[in-house]
């Protein structure tokens, strides 16, 4: 047939033009019409055309697919490009190069690839950074927002942000998870300190914090409730400090009031060594725990009985410290009233044992003082005392009348009888000097001196008119010797027998000589001294016994060193006084025997003492108005004056106030009262009324900084 | 400061603007502390001439010393007691009398702080209780008058007061005095220092070298110094008393030789009274307080100045004399 050619089309055409003229040969032999023919040929062309316009059409339609999928490639690109945050570079390539479709979509397709990949890429950063921060913001707030990914920005600045907001959230996490720890040191800390279970503690507030390993919880809750534990410990702390720093300070006191040994302080160095620590600086481990605190407490409340039994103790122990030199230098103590009000305030706690101890101390230093000056005048008094005994024991000795029988021991008796005797010479002298030491004490002092709260003056003066009565009796009884003598001459001369005088006298002699057994109980009484309020005119002679006897020498003992000290110009200033005393004296001596023996019965004296004792009374009154207005006017030496004008002959013993009994004169100067007594009266006035800084000697600081002495302070140092 | 005549001494930049009241060196640094009438207590660097610190206090203040190089005590005439913190400028109120304070000393011995005041009481303060007044005190000792100067050495403490008493107590036992004396000079007592054991340690007004015996120097408003020792039986048999130095009203100051009693050294005459005088811890430098004292009343005088002079071996040194038994 025909020659095959190569080209398809060409085949397909000759194909085409042998078809058809095989169809012209058919129809030739058929005979076909040529309307026939002519219609099969339409149909042919139709038939042609309709597989044409199919090809076309299909044709066309692949070509708007394929530009489709270049638009969807491009528009993807461009998508991925902008989510990227890249500039499409591919754009400018198709308008460059036009080329097929198919070689855009073929180069179009790789690029797209490719940005895919960098975008899967991308997104898995993204993706890597958000769960981190997702996880971070799962530990601190618990809870997340759940952050999505946002698949159209995914460019590299949201990541940058996002990385930053990362840094943040990693940054925060740290900070907390120091802030956790720093809380746990401070809660670790403060556990030790107040002794309790830290483990224990913090696996409370949250179990993962126990835990060495692993990681802690950072939550705010956590943190919130570790700020919270740390306060309240913190809070704790400070009430078990106040009350550990309380207690030092008791124990402080208390060591120091008791002298409690080092040794026993040492184990409560770490208590008081922090008494003024602040919060922070108490970090002694279990310094503030409860046992401790409570260990501490037992030792303070211990100390605090010992002190309270140990107060009382040494209350109980000063006090009998100052009766002791009180009754040593006879003076009389405080009621005891006082101490058992004040024994039972300590033991109420109204009253500070310390400072009870203080007054008292502050009392013993004054007893001791005034004891000093005393030194003296009872030593005197002692010896005078002494004295009176061997009188008395001379008395009794020279009624005995086997006195004389030779026995054993009578030669001592005999001695002592010789040296009683010339004592008894002196005891006028001695009460004499003594009376007026008494009086040069008083009045330098401007108060009585009393012996066992009995005015010594007063003493002095019914030990003189003892004398005095026995004197008289002596008199008496000589007379009345005298006159039995001649009553029995005569007797004799009638009957001739001769009783023995003594004998009747005997009888009569024993009750009569008063300073034997009567007074001597009397005296004892006195020196029984404790308690000398009943009636205290009773009690005024010499006391001796052997109480006396006794403090005398415990006395001795004790004040030595004293009597010694004690010269000084005092001492001058005395012997002066007595002196001058001496030549007053002297003058009114003589009219002695007129006035004394108050209980004698010559009435002419009967009669002068009751005056005497009427103008006492005056005169009393007269000073106590005088003492109580003291420090009005100095109307005193006026009075002063007529006293011892009209006195003269009556002589009050004393400026003071005692209604006494009249007495020897010689105790008591007339001349003597009237200078000595106003003198500091007037000098009292004086420094009241008039410039106190004339006296007062001022340093220049004093001066310039305009220091005055406040008037209490003049009082007081008058007053000593 | 070439100003001022090299023979005086180095004159303090910034003295006190009025009469001052006492001065005294620490005894670890060159520090200086003036204690004035114009109510300031100043802590000086004698060697630096610096102005450390300054309190100003309620009242005019009549004396302080040191505690530790960081703090000390003042006395004031408001009738305070007040601790001084010179790092942080702060000040406590101790304590109180009833009348101006008019003398303070320290004793290392105790770790007290003892006051003495015109109110004629002693008192004697814990400053570890500074932060409560009633636990700062420890006690408090009522004087015969009113306290006038006080001077410590070891657990002996010498109070001298108006109507010239001297008390020696020991710190250990306040409750009473130990002696209870008379001051052997006529007119009243101005100043009583202790000799030092032999540790140097320098007192102002009154300094002593190489005091053997333990006793205290004393001194009168007429101005004469009297020597006086604990133990009565010691002061005829004891030979070597020492150096001191004294300051008077008339501006000079003297350096004395005690066993001889000889003046050793007198330093050239100061503007006005010599109101305090105080010897470094070596004993190198004496700050001499010229400073009016108020002897005749209210007056125009100098300035009040600090001197701080250094002292020669030979001023204080006592002429190598015979001595049955020289100082050692």
């Amino acid at each position: 047939m025909s020659t095959p050619s190569k080209d398809p089309l060409l085949q397909v055409e000759t194909t085409c033009g042998s078809l058809l003229y095989e169809l012209q040969i058919i129809w030739d032999e058929v005979g076909e019409s040529d309307v026939e023919r002519d219609k099969m040929l339409l149909d042919l062309e139709r038939e042609c055309l309709e597989v044409y316009r199919r090809k076309v059409d299909s044709a066309n339609r692949s070509r708007a697919q394929l530009r489709q999928a270049i638009a969807d490639s491009e528009a993807e690109l461009a998508a991925i490009c902008s989510a990227m945050g890249e500039r499409p570079v591919h754009i400018r390539q198709s308008d460059q190069n036009p080329g097929s479709l198919k070689a855009e979509l073929r180069t179009l397709l790789p690029e797209l690839e490719e940005m895919k990949r960098r975008k899967s890429e991308r997104r898995n950063q993204f993706l890597e950074v958000l769960e981190q921060i997702q996880k971070i913001q799962i530990e601190i707030y618990a809870t997340s927002l759940k952050t999505v990914l946002d698949e159209t920005d995914l460019s590299l600045r949201k990541l940058e942000e996002l990385h930053v907001q990362l840094q943040a959230l990693e940054k925060e996490k740290s900070d907390r998870l120091k802030q956790v720890l720093d809380h746990m040191n401070t809660l670790n800390s403060l556990c030790l300190v107040l002794g309790m279970d830290f483990k224990q503690t913090i696996h409370d507030i949250n179990p993962s914090l126990a835990e060495t390993k692993g990681s802690k919880s950072i939550s705010n809750d956590v943190i919130g409730r570790l700020a919270a534990a740390i306060e309240r410990f913190r809070e704790v702390k400070m009430q078990r400090m106040q009350r550990i720093q309380n207690l030092a300070t008791s124990l402080l006191e208390l060591w120091n009031l008791m002298d409690t040994p080092v040794e026993e302080q040492q184990m409560f160095q770490s208590v008081t060594c922090n008494i003024a620590a602040s919060e922070q600086e108490i970090m002694e481990p279990n310094l503030l725990a409860v046992e401790f605190i409570n260990y501490v407490e037992a030792e303070v409340s211990r100390l605090e009985d010992l002190k309270s039994s140990k107060m009382k103790e040494l209350v109980f122990k000063k006090r009998s410290e100052l009766e002791d030199i009180c009754r040593k230098t006879r003076l009389l103590p405080e009621s005891d009233n006082s101490m058992d009000i004040a024994i039972e305030a300590i033991e109420s706690g109204a009253l500070n044992p310390a400072s009870l101890l203080e007054q008292i101390e502050l009392q013993i230093g004054k007893v001791k003082e005034e004891a000093f000056s005393r030194k003296e005048i009872l030593e005197k008094v002692e010896k005078w005392m002494a004295a009176c005994e061997e009188e008395c024991w001379l008395e009794e000795y020279n009624r005995d009348d086997n006195r004389y029988n030779a026995g054993k021991g009578a030669h001592l008796t005999l001695k002592r009888a010789e040296k009683a005797r010339a004592l008894v010479t002196k005891l006028p002298g001695i009460v004499d000097a003594l009376a007026a030491k008494t009086i040069a004490w008083e009045n330098e002092r401007g108060t009585e001196f009393t012996y066992d709260g009995i005015r010594l003056l007063s003493m002095l003066e019914e030990y003189k008119i003892l004398r005095q009565e026995k004197e008289e009796e002596r008199i008496r009884q000589r007379d009345q010797k005298k006159l039995q003598g001649q009553l029995i001459a005569e007797q004799e001369a009638l009957f001739g027998s001769k009783p023995s005088p003594m004998k009747q006298q005997s009888g009569k002699k024993g009750p009569r000589m008063s300073c034997g057994g009567a007074s001597n109980r009397r005296l004892s009484l006195g020196g029984a001294m404790h308690a000398p309020k009943a009636d205290p005119h009773s009690i005024r002679a010499t006391p001796n016994t052997r109480q006396t006897k006794k403090n005398e020498r415990q006395l001795n003992k004790r004040e030595d060193g004293f009597a010694a000290l004690s010269a000084g110009r005092r001492g001058l200033d005395i012997a002066g006084l007595a002196a001058s005393r001496k030549h007053s004296l002297s003058e009114v001596e003589p009219s002695q025997p007129i006035f004394r023996k108050p209980f004698s019965p010559i009435s002419s004296t009967e009669s002068s003492k009751s005056l005497l004792e009427d103008f006492n009374r005056k005169h009393e009154m007269l000073q106590k108005t005088f003492q109580t207005s003291s420090n009005s006017t100095p109307f005193i030496t006026p009075s002063k004056i007529t006293l011892s004008a009209t006195e003269d002959e009556n002589r009050t013993p004393k400026t003071n106030m005692i209604p006494l009994v009249p007495s020897t004169p010689s105790t008591v100067s007339v001349p003597m009262q009237t200078v000595a007594t106003p003198a500091p009266l007037d000098c009292l006035n004086q420094i009241k009324e008039t410039v106190p800084e004339e006296i007062i000697e001022y340093s220049f600081e004093e001066r310039r900084a305009g220091f005055v002495l406040p008037i209490a302070h003049l009082k007081t140092i008058i007053a000593i | 400061m070439a100003a001022v005549p090299p023979v005086r001494g180095r004159e303090l930049s910034n003295p006190p603007s009025d009469g001052i009241s006492n001065l005294r060196f620490s005894h670890h640094s060159d520090h200086l502390l003036v204690s004035s009438w114009d109510k300031s207590v100043r802590l000086y660097d004698a060697s630096e001439n610096i102005l450390r610190g300054e309190f100003i206090h309620g009242g005019a203040v009549l004396d302080c010393c040191f505690h530790d190089d960081n703090s000390g005590f003042s006395a004031s005439a408001d009738n305070t007691v007040r601790r001084l913190v010179f790092n942080y400028e702060r000040e406590d109120v101790l304590g109180r009398h009833d009348a101006p304070v008019r003398c303070i000393e320290y004793s290392y011995a105790t770790g007290q702080v003892i006051t003495g005041s015109w109110d004629k009481t002693l008192k004697c303060w814990d400053p570890r209780g500074a932060s409560a007044q009633e636990r700062a005190l420890v006690g408090t000792y009522a004087q015969p008058e009113r306290v006038y100067s006080l001077s410590l050495v070891g657990n002996r403490l010498v109070v001298a007061t108006a109507g010239r008493h001297v008390n020696v107590y020991d710190l250990r036992n306040m409750s009473q005095p130990e002696q209870r004396r008379e001051s052997s000079l006529k007119y009243q007592t101005r100043c009583v220092r202790c000799y030092p054991n032999g540790t140097g340690i320098a007192p102002e007004l009154l300094h002593q070298n190489h005091f053997c015996s333990p006793g205290y120097a004393l001194s009168s408003v007429e101005g004469r110094v009297a020597m006086e020792f604990f133990d009565l039986s010691e002061a005829g048999q004891s030979k070597n008393y020492g150096t001191f130095a004294t300051g008077g009203c008339d501006g000079f100051v003297n350096v004395w030789d005690g066993n001889n009693k000889k003046r050793l050294y007198q330093y050239t005459k100061y503007p006005t009274s010599i109101a305090a005088l105080s010897f470094s811890r070596d004993g190198r430098l004496l700050a001499v307080a010229s400073s009016y004292t108020f002897e005749e009343g209210d007056k125009p005088h100098e300035p009040d100045a600090i001197f701080v002079r250094s002292v020669n071996e030979v001023e204080v040194k006592p002429k190598p004399k015979v001595y049955p038994n020289p100082a050692t």
